[in-house]
């Protein structure tokens, strides 16, 4: 016994720990890890990755919240939109073939990929659109000189269809989809970068929530394996944001990128096998 | 009229600020205490159990479905893995009562489109284990 739940630790705590580094998040690494290196089948994989992907939520979110970084109301009104996606990607998880799953994964894991190499720069908006007017989503950041600045939120309608795609993916795939939902809010709501990370990290509980309560009411989640990964994920994701703010995540970047393609790959000739 | 309304927003803000890290620490560690004590159980009760149970998953076969009042009495009774399945419901709560407590801060400050929009996520939350049991 103690080999095996060692060997789950050590592999959850690996993929919390770079999940963090990178931003990804451990979703995106334990769910291959489970299946290419546990060998356990794609769905138990994803089962205990979106308990996981609860944990880490609320861990890392803590203090994202406290300092205020995350943008509650707009976090609010898009989780309407990601949980909407999240229940139908997780339904659907349990009707469609292992293959399609995997394909699925392997075209995330290239989105991720390139996600990483995308310009960071805020463009900040000082009108926005009437619903997000409506709705008081606006908020202020501090900027690069430490001066305080006031942004508004555009393009409401497509960041929350984009939302309602990253819970789809959140519930098929086991994964938090914080590539794609800082990507809404950054390139299309113009919502500065540090609070659409901050407010991604919060929105992915309650995206993955939906989708874990999707499979622990189905019998769907394997609860001898969930219950060392979630711990263990969590445990590296909180040492991987303790290192964060040391590590140089340029020259990490490359690496990353080259496990993503490598997973995507494996991902990817699964699918092909399986068809 | 917008002074009063400005001054509600940030009211609201900082009582989310300020509860909202508590509400979710203190559930997640809530949850990885009952995780890990059933982890404990499972190692010093049923070793072999474990072992066997784990290459029946690694073979697609999942432990069959069982009640949340089921799982709660045979917890009680120290059965490790309904302990761990009550660790990992505890787990999924960390969202729920997220959602719930930003539903009831609206609702006393009278914000009825956020009333209605955590409304949704809350039925939503809840649609998922209806889901779950049809599907």
């Amino acid at each position: 016994m103690g080999e095996i739940l060692l060997g789950l630790f050590a592999l959850s705590i690996g993929a919390g720990f770079i999940g963090a580094l990178s931003g990804l998040g451990g979703g995106v690494f334990i769910v291959p890890a489970l299946v290419i290196l546990a060998r356990l089948p794609m769905k138990v994989a994803i089962g205990a990755s979106l308990i996981s992907v609860v944990a880490t939520s609320a861990g890392a979110s803590v203090a994202f919240v406290r300092d205020g970084w995350t943008n509650l109301k707009v976090a609010m009104v898009l989780e309407c939109a990601t949980v909407t996606g999240a229940l139908a990607g997780a339904y659907l998880a349990g009707v469609v073939p292992v293959w399609i799953l995997e394909a699925l994964f392997a075209l995330t894991m290239l989105q991720s990929a390139y996600f990483s190499f995308q310009k960071q720069e805020d463009d900040l908006i000082e009108n926005g659109d009437p619903i997000s007017k409506r709705l008081h989503l606006g908020g202020e950041v501090l900027d690069e000189d430490g001066k305080m600045v006031h942004y508004e939120v555009v393009h409401f309608p497509t960041g929350a269809g984009l939302m309602v795609m990253a819970g789809m993916m959140s519930g098929l795939l086991g994964i938090g989809s914080g590539a794609l939902k800082v990507m809404a809010m950054d390139y299309f709501m113009h919502i500065p970068l540090k609070v659409s990370s901050a407010t991604s990290n919060f929105m992915i509980g309650v995206t993955a929530g939906a989708g874990a309560l999707v499979f622990l009411a189905r019998g769907d989640v394997a609860t001898s394996v969930a219950a060392p990964v979630a711990l263990g994920v969590t445990v590296g994701a909180l040492a991987g944001s303790k290192i964060l703010p040391h590590a140089n995540i340029k020259a990490l970047r490359m690496s990353f990128v080259v496990i993503l393609v490598l997973i995507a790959i494996e991902m990817g000739w699964r699918a092909v096998r399986g068809i | 009229m917008a002074e009063v309304q400005e001054r509600t927003l940030n009211e609201e803000d900082r009582i989310m600020r300020v509860w909202t890290p508590i509400l979710l620490r203190t559930i997640l560690i809530a949850s990885a205490i009952v995780l890990v004590f059933g982890l404990f159980l499972m190692a010093t009760k049923t070793p072999t159990f474990y072992v066997e149970r784990f290459r029946s998953i690694q073979a697609g076969k999942l432990h069959p479905n069982e009640t949340f009042s089921q799982d709660i009495s045979e917890a009680l009774n120290g059965d490790p893995h309904s302990v761990m399945t009550l660790g990992l419901f505890i787990l999924t709560l960390v969202p729920l009562a997220r959602v719930a407590f930003c539903f009831l801060l609206f609702l006393k400050e009278r914000d009825y489109t956020f009333v209605g929009l955590t409304a949704y996520v809350l039925i939503g939350l809840v649609a998922g284990v209806l889901l779950g049991r049809i599907g």
